[in-house]
């Protein structure tokens, strides 16, 4: 039922795209990649408790290999998106087995130096790299059952249909016993592992989750911006989703996405001045952490129920 | 060659040190993270060179001028953003301090421009020791460091607040239980680290540039040697620092330039593996 009402709006979406001018593809495109992104942030944050401010750097990884593999090996799209998910999903069970086992403010530090040791590695490798003028006119993924991806709109059909799937994926995953252990490794450790929960398993398999649905965004992020830089992964990327996650609401699905729509479509066709939007970012943090700490997802959510619950009494009195 | 390399780096693990020891100071007492530390430094070196422009004085008069301002400006921050949340989950206060990093970043851009400035602290020349140079205002930065150190310990170790703020460091709750105002302690913690962070700000301004994009490095710096050193632990933020600056520089002329800074957090994280709560930290801390 709940997955039904969420595959409408995109189905509303991909019916919508077609009548839509090329640049408010792009920027639903751009708000649907960073929903991809912030998801994947949401389900540390929301759902394992934990700031990974080096998530960033797992995007950077599945978006460079899979685009290094096209480029200097001639692996198309398609060959070259496993592997790279799995180099990413690989790098982050090893990074978090080393970091899952310290506590409080260290994971977050390190997961810090984490994101920066990768930045540092891509501007600084020139030869495989390019370095900080990074790589440049990726093309857009090769054609596969028959379909094309050189226009805008078919773009935005395979963003559209990873999104969808990466939704489905989680709503199934929070709602089984693995997303369960996250939320019991979450709300107490202690009595998490008194009860027997295996915590740094979960908590692993939570990191390497969430850099998998992070590395699903960065496969699609280079054909999309067709240009990549080490800037482009920098703290302010991981701290942009975490912004979203916040915003939109931590501890549900529909919050991250909301946050996207919200800090992505809603400052562009306002034309913000990319001066300003930074501090929009810093202090609707501030805010939201302080008054609605449970998102506009939480905010919104009493309305709505009060909503359909009159309209079902008006209902039942008609 | 190696006696330079050794006097290069007991200068940048000075600057290190000075960096990290109102961060460090920061989370001992208050147990807070302050992702905004590196912008307020930057904020000191753009203080400085204001009061430097503004008065027409020399930067070691303008320099504890602007350290009083920024202690203002940081105990400012604490009340309007971190104490509401003081009592909600770290997690909070860790949101919020980076909300305000920011802010100050994009500030600084609109007020004073992404070009980078040169700040004069008015003093030339260098001195030898056999076959090594230090310049003279490298020479006041391990000065500065070693004064501030010893000012802290003597308000940490001798004063009424300093034992005050070591006891809010020890447990809150226990502190507030014998009457101590937590709450103004901590104020008078984030004007200590403000201030600190001013000094700090001011000798990289003077010795490298002063630019909005300066606070990014010592923030990370500072993140490594605390964990180097240990959360809270004003000795060993010194140890760490002049670890980090020695490891930094050796990596940085014998290995690879480039790669120095990948180098110093491998370090980071190969003693976080060994020691999970630092190295000077306890075993249950």
């Amino acid at each position: 039922m709940k997955s039904i009402s969420l595959i409408l709006p995109a189905i509303f979406l991909g019916l919508l795209a077609p009548t839509l001018s090329e640049y408010q593809i792009y920027l639903l495109s751009l708000t649907l990649l960073w929903s991809i992104l912030a998801l994947g942030m949401g389900l540390i944050l929301g759902y394992a408790g934990e700031v990974n401010f080096g998530q960033a750097g797992f995007v950077a990884i599945s978006a460079y290999v899979s685009t290094l593999l096209r480029t200097k090996l001639g692996f198309s799209f398609w060959e070259a998106a496993p592997i790279a998910l799995a180099t990413t999903v690989g790098c982050a069970a090893i990074v978090g087995s080393i970091t899952m086992r310290l506590r409080g403010p260290f994971f977050v530090l390190v997961m810090l130096a984490f994101g920066e040791i990768v930045r540092l590695i891509l501007s600084n490798w020139q030869s495989m790299t390019n370095g900080p003028l990074g790589l440049r006119q990726i093309a857009p993924p090769e054609p596969i059952f028959g379909m094309n991806f050189q226009s805008k709109l078919s773009f935005f059909y395979l963003i559209l249909a990873v999104l969808t799937l990466v939704i489905i994926a989680m709503i199934r995953l929070v709602n089984s016993r693995m997303g369960r252990v996250f939320v019991a490794a979450r709300e107490d450790e202690l009595l998490a592992e008194f009860l027997g929960v295996p915590l740094m398993k979960s908590k692993v398999i939570a990191l390497s989750t969430g850099a998998f649905v992070g590395a699903l965004g960065g496969l699609l992020l280079a054909p999309f911006l067709t240009v990549l830089s080490p800037s482009q992964f920098s703290m302010f990327a991981a701290v942009d989703m975490v912004v979203m996650v916040i915003v939109g609401g931590a501890g549900t699905i529909v919050g991250p996405i909301m946050g996207a729509i919200f800090l992505v479509y809603v400052p562009e066709l306002l034309s913000f001045s990319h001066e300003i939007r930074p501090i929009l970012m810093g202090t609707l943090l501030i805010l939201a952490t302080m008054f609605i700490p449970s998102g506009l997802a939480g905010f919104f959510t009493p309305y709505i129920d009060r909503f359909i619950s009159r309209w079902k009494t008006k209902k039942a009195s008609l | 060659m190696l006696e330079q390399q050794i006097a290069n780096s007991l200068v940048l693990g000075s600057i290190y040190a000075l960096c990290a020891l109102g961060f460090t100071l920061l989370f001992g007492v208050a147990k807070i993270i302050n992702f905004a530390y590196g912008e307020l430094l930057m904020f000191g070196a753009f203080f400085t060179l204001t009061a430097m422009n503004f008065m027409k004085v020399g930067f070691f008069l303008a320099l504890p001028f602007a350290m009083l301002i920024l202690a203002a400006f940081s105990v400012l921050i604490y009340l309007v953003t971190i104490r509401p949340v003081l009592r909600g989950t770290p997690l909070q206060s860790l949101l919020v301090t980076t909300g305000v990093l920011y802010v100050l970043h994009e500030l600084a851009i609109i007020i004073w421009g992404t070009e980078p400035r040169q700040m004069d602290m008015g003093i030339e020349g260098a001195i030898e020791f056999g076959a090594v140079i230090v310049t003279y205002p490298r020479l006041i930065a391990i000065g500065t460091m070693l004064l501030l150190v010893l000012i802290l310990y003597w308000m940490l170790y001798k004063l009424r607040i300093g034992k005050a703020l070591r006891a809010v460091a020890q447990n809150r709750a226990g502190a507030e239980a014998i009457g101590l105002n937590v709450n103004r302690v901590i104020c008078f913690a984030f004007a200590v680290s403000g201030a600190m962070a001013c000094a700090a700000g001011a000798l990289i301004g003077a010795l490298y540039a002063t630019e909005p994009s300066m606070g990014g490095a010592p923030l990370l710096k500072s993140f490594v040697i605390v964990i180097l050193g240990g959360l809270g632990n004003v000795f060993g933020a010194i140890v760490g620092g002049l670890l980090i600056g020695i490891a930094e520089t050796l990596t940085g002329s014998y290995i690879s330039y480039a790669f120095k800074d990948v180098f110093t957090f491998l370090i980071m994280i190969f003693a976080l593996i060994l020691r999970p709560n630092g190295l000077l930290g306890g075993r249950n801390q």
